[in-house]
This record gives structure tokens, sequence and C-alpha cells, in this order.
């Protein structure tokens, strides 16, 4: 294995940054040389391969400019940024992108290569009983550049005590160009805050994307997320909640559609490490022809963490004989006085349905297309933010039916 | 308007039906009965163009077309309507939707345009207020959460909106108390046309009473074994089906 281009493009770089951030961020790319991109024989990366990133080279990414209309919602405060690179002009909250360099737990290569380039990203921290006054929509947005281009980033989300917010992270990208890109998280939540979360994925085929998500609950802490992904050549998403001390709560859904062709690997892991800690996770995905998904949940009750209330649902529909999804629960639980459910499928549109919409005339293909829109609907049905359900709807190809209530 | 000749039929391998015949002419409606497993429910999937099951031999026509070849969209759009035995419940889809795209695929294929959105609510909720279903029901999804009666009764509220040329309804009758009957038999009476026509498949006198049959045809063993007025009915409803049988 040769990373060896990473380290001449470090070399490069160097020069630009303060002399304070050279040598932490020579330790990570040491870190990096030494650990090297996640083989395949980690267990966490049996299904998603980068070996291949190890023989490429990647410039650092420049911003260009981009088409945002689509992306903009009404209401928000947006903070975006271009390859890595904050778009004052598109910006409604740029006073909030801040270099934010944290200490990632149980770190990997990726998560060295990315602290040794980080570039600045959001840094949102609400002091006690402080409140967003409007969603912020995060857009990390990717464009091609001349050469393939890297951009890594470093965010962190602070919620101060019984704080609240809504946070919308949007991975996008312009079609073409050739892109690795790496965004870490860090997210703490002090006693009885509250984060919602949205994480929409809808980049291009060329481009690879591995993000990581940290977040801390403490007690009564609450986060709400709704992960939707669409599109995109790679995308490997890491979640890692802890429920930290008692009373947190965690409510987690997610929708994944690859395209023809993507790859999408949604790794989630759940830690009830106090007593009295509630979760809820449901992920579902429509697979299709020449995609592939793999999602791994992770639940694990902490010895101590009793009464622990967890649940986790996920579903998967195949619909193309060479469509290929690997699900796989696990549940790790050294606690005795606990709920915890769990349970997985895999399977295809109901066909006893799909004959009944078709005995009232409707087409076939229009009727799987009402049952696929159905499957998503738990999902999406989740999102409370109206403007963006109903864009998400839309990305996904589920527009909104016209007749929805019979109240006069 | 549909016109069975020798029909056979298989289910997973199996000869339910064996030679079937049957006419029905517009404005007329028919009762069939028969014991269970005798093949009604199979004769009206196959005439629905349900998968699964394979017609062997024999003709269906359906206002001079040959039904056989049509996928079963096509053919509800050419007006033949199935109200199931089981109706399905569909979460996710909710019945409003199930009727719009159902009326706008049907019109499309007659070349219609689709249908204005206020036109079609004062449509949907008048069919509904026939059929005693609140139209808040209707944003919920397909049957989801239905009790049995409310199922048929859905299924009627679907005939309704939908104005099919011929309705088989499966076993519509079973399973309700009398005043969903009433309603289900409202609803039925209200379609009846010198243009419609009517399969009514029926193991009681009790639906006969509210909707006058033409023609009662017995069903057993994959066969048509005797046809009558509907005096049939009330001398099947004392003697049940064994007499025939045996004959
Ligand atoms: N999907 C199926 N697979 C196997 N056998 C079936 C299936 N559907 C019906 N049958 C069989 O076909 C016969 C006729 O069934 P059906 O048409 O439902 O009768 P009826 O409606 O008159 O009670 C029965 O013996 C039944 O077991
Ligand atoms: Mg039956």
């Amino acid at each position: 294995m040769s990373v060896a281009s990473y380290a001449q493009v470090f070399e490069r770089c160097a020069a630009a940054w303060p002399a304070a951030q050279r040598r932490a961020r020579r330790a990570k790319l040491e870190e990096f040389l030494r650990l090297g991109f996640p083989t395949r024989k980690l267990e966490d990366w049996r299904y998603t391969d980068l070996s291949a990133l190890a023989e490429r080279s990647f410039e650092p990414a420049r911003r260009t400019a981009v088409a945002l209309q689509d992306a903009l919602l009404p209401r928000s405060d947006r903070l975006v940024y271009v390859n890595g690179e904050l778009d004052r002009n598109a910006s409604t909250a740029d006073e909030l992108s801040a270099l934010v360099q944290t200490e990632t737990p149980g770190a990997t290569g990726v998560d060295a290569l990315n602290a040794a380039f980080a570039t600045p990203g959001l840094n949102l921290a609400l002091g006690p009983h402080a409140r967003l006054a409007r969603p912020l929509h995060l857009i990390l947005a990717g464009a091609a550049n001349p050469q393939a281009a890297m951009t890594h980033q470093r965010h962190r989300i602070h919620l101060g005590q019984a704080a609240e917010a809504v946070l919308l992270v949007e991975f996008r990208g312009a079609a073409g160009g050739d892109r690795l890109v790496t965004q870490t998280f860090d997210i703490r939540l002090a006693p009885g805050s509250r984060l919602r979360l949205y994480r929409l994925q809808d980049e291009a085929a060329g481009s690879q994307l591995i993000s990581r998500m940290d977040a801390r609950l403490a007690r009564d802490a609450r986060i709400d997320i709704v992960c939707l992904d669409r599109g995109c050549g790679l995308a490997r998403h890491d979640l890692n909640l802890e429920l930290a001390e008692p009373g947190a709560e965690v409510e987690l859904a997610g929708f994944y559609q690859p395209a023809a062709g993507a790859h999408l690997d949604n790794h989630t892991r759940i830690v009830h490490a106090a007593p009295h800690g509630r979760s809820r996770e449901l992920f579902k995905g429509i697979v299709g022809e020449k995609s592939r998904a793999v999602f791994n949940g992770k639940i694990v009750v902490s010895p101590g963490a009793q009464k622990t209330d967890s649940e986790q649902r996920v579903a998967n529909l195949l619909l193309a004989p060479r469509a290929e999804v690997d699900a796989k629960p696990e549940l790790e639980i050294y606690a005795d006085d606990v709920k915890c459910a769990h349970g997985a499928t895999v399977g295809q549109l109901d066909e006893t349905a799909l004959a009944y919409l078709r005995s009232r005339g409707i087409a076939d293909s229009d009727a799987r297309a009402l049952l696929r829109r159905a499957f998503a609907l738990e999902v999406l049905d989740r999102i409370a933010w109206p403007a963006l359900r109903d864009r998400a709807a839309l990305l996904l190809g589920y527009p909104p039916p016209a007749e929805t209530a019979l109240e006069p | 308007m549909l016109e069975i000749r020798n029909l056979h039929a298989t289910v997973a391998g199996k000869d339910i039906l064996k030679g079937l015949d049957l006419t029905v002419r517009a404005g007329e409606v028919h009762a069939i009965m028969g014991p269970n497993g005798s093949g009604k429910s199979t004769l009206a999937h196959v005439l629905a163009g349900r998968e699964g099951y394979a017609v062997t031999q024999g003709t269906v026509r359906f206002e001079g077309k040959n039904l056989l070849e049509l996928p079963p969209e096509a053919r509800a759009c050419e007006g033949l309507f199935l109200g199931f035995q089981y109706p399905v419940e569909i979460p996710g889809v909710s019945n409003l939707t199930l009727l719009k795209a159902a009326l706008n695929a049907q019109r499309k294929h007659r070349g219609a345009p689709e249908i204005d959105a206020t036109d079609f609510l004062v449509w949907v909720r008048e069919c509904a207020r026939v059929m005693g279903i609140d139209p808040k029901m209707l944003s919920r999804g397909v049957n989801e959460g239905f009790s049995g009666g409310e199922k048929k009764r859905n299924e009627i509220l679907q005939m309704l909106v939908l104005q099919p040329r011929l309705a088989i309804l499966d076993e519509t009758d079973s399973g309700l108390d009398i005043d969903a009957l009433k309603v289900v038999a409202e609803g039925i009476n209200r379609l009846r046309a010198p243009q419609r026509a009517f399969v009514l498949v029926t193991h009681y006198q009790r639906l006969l009473d509210y909707v006058q049959p033409d023609f009662v045809h017995v069903l057993a063993g994959g066969r048509i074994v005797k046809s009558g007025g509907p005096e049939l009915a009330r001398e099947l409803e004392e003697k049940g089906y064994g007499w025939l049988e045996a004959a």
C-alpha cells in the first residue's frame, strides 16, 4: 500500500498553515501514513473497499461556481462551503465558520487524514437555554476541479444545557469531477438540550464521500435524526451516538436509495452507557439495478445501563436481480433489565398490493412507484420541516400527491 | 357483455375451473353461489387477470374483446371491476391516491383528460356519503386499519367512484351486519343501469333480498352445474348444495 501522494500534497499545503498548527497536523499525517485507508480485513469495512484510494492522488479542492437554487429552503439560515471553501455570498451565517480541531475517538486512517488536512467548518456553540431562531442549513457542495481533488472538513455542534437547534447537513455534488471528501462532526448535547439533525446526501457519481458523526448525549438530552441518501459514487457514513447519561433519548431514521452504480454504506452505532436511555432506530432502503447498499446497525447496552429501552428496525427492498444489500443488525447487551427489540427484512414489493392496484386500472409501473413511495414515506414523514420534507421527497422521486385531504 | 366458454384454469398446478360457461348481458345481475373451494374466487381472479391463475382452455370475451390477452390494468380500464373477497391493506398509499390514480388511468385509457382536482373531491365525497364512509378515512392508507365491514364498503366505494360496466363482487356481503349489508346493497343498486352488469358471488340469500338477481348459478367442481331464476337461491338456502353435488 502506498499513500505517498498524500504526504507530497501535505508538504505543499504545510507552508500555508500557521506554524502552531503544523505540528499537530503532521502528527495526524504520520498517523494516517501508518494506518492507511481501512481495508476490508477490518470488520467495520468488510463491504466498503477504499483500498483503491491509496494509489490515487488528489489535489486540495478549490472553490468553483455551483448552482444552489434548488437547495435553498425558505426561513432558514445557511452556511455554504463549496469544495471545502466558505462561500460568503451564499451564506447567511458565515460567522459560524471556524477551524475546529477535535480529537476523534477510535480514529481510523480516514479520521487521521481528515484531521491532517482539515479546513474550517461549522462551529455552532449554543449557551444554556439558547435556541437557534431558524433552522441552520449547512451545505457542503462539491464541484469538478480540473484534477481529481479532495476536501476534508471538521465541524462542531455543541449545545448548552436545554439549548435547542435544528440543523440540516447537506452533502451535494455537481455532476462531473473526481472527488474524495471526508467530513467529521463532533456533536455534544448538554443536559436537557435537543438537536434535530437532518443529513441529506445527494452527491454526484464521481464522488467518494466518507462522513463521520459522533454525538454524545448528556442527561435527558434528545437527538432526532433523519438521514437520507441517494446518488453518489461511494458514500460511507458512520454515525455514533452515545447516550452517556441517564434519560437521554435518540430517535433515528434513515432512508437510502442508491442510484445505478452507487455504493452506499451506513454504519450506525448507538451506545447506551447510562440507565433509562431510550433509542428508536428505523432504516429503510430501496436498492435497484447495479447498486449496492450496506447497513450495519450496532446497539450496545453497557453494563449498568439498566432500564434501557431500545428498538431497531431495518427493512430493504431489493428491486433488481443485480442489486445487492448487506444489512446487519448487531446487538451487544451487557445489562439484564432492558427492553431491546430488533428486526431486519429484505424483500420485494408486495405482490398482493401490486395486483390490487393494477386491478383498479393503474399501470404496473405506476403501481410500483406508488408502493415504493409508500415504503419511503415511513421515513420521509419523520421530517418535521415541511419545506425540507417536500424537497427530499422530490429528490428521491416521490412527489407528494395533490389529493391529500377530503376536508371541506 | 361477457361470454365465457369452456373455461379451464389452474392455480399452482391444480385444475380448479373445468369447463365453465357463462353469458352475462348488459343490464343483468347474476348471482353465483356454490360450496367453499368450488372455484368462485378463482373465476373472479381469472376474469380480473390476476397473475398465477393460468387459463388452459376456453375463451372469455368482454364487450367483444378477447379479455384473456389483456393485462389486469387494461381490463379495469375497459370497465371490469373486481370487488375482492379479501381487500388488501396498503399502508402509505392513501385511499384518495388510489382512487385518483385509478380514475385518471381509466380516463387516460379512454382518451379523456385528467379529472379536475375539485371535481374529484366532490365526486369522491358524494360516493363516500352513500357508503357511509367518513371522508377522513379516505386520507388513510388503503384499507389500513379498516374493520372487515369497512373494507367491504370501501370496495363498493371504489366501484361507485370508478363506474365500471361489469362488476364482479366476490363475497362482498360476507361478514357484514344487516345495516352494512343494506349500505352495500344500496351502493350496488345505485349503479344498476341498462348498460351495466353485475356478477355477485355470494353464499347467502340475504344480499339477494336487497339486490334482485336475474339469474342464479351454482358453481361446483369448477363448472356451472345449475342455473335458474331468483327462486334457485331460496332453494339453495333451504337445501344446501348436497343435492346438486350428488346429482
Ligand atoms: N393461490 C392458491 N394456491 C393454491 N391453491 C389455491 C389458491 N387459490 C385457490 N386455491 C384452491 O383453489 C380451489 C378453489 O378456491 P376458490 O376459488 O378460492 O374457491 P371459492 O372462492 O369458491 O371458495 C380451492 O381448493 C383452493 O384451495
Ligand atoms: Mg372465495
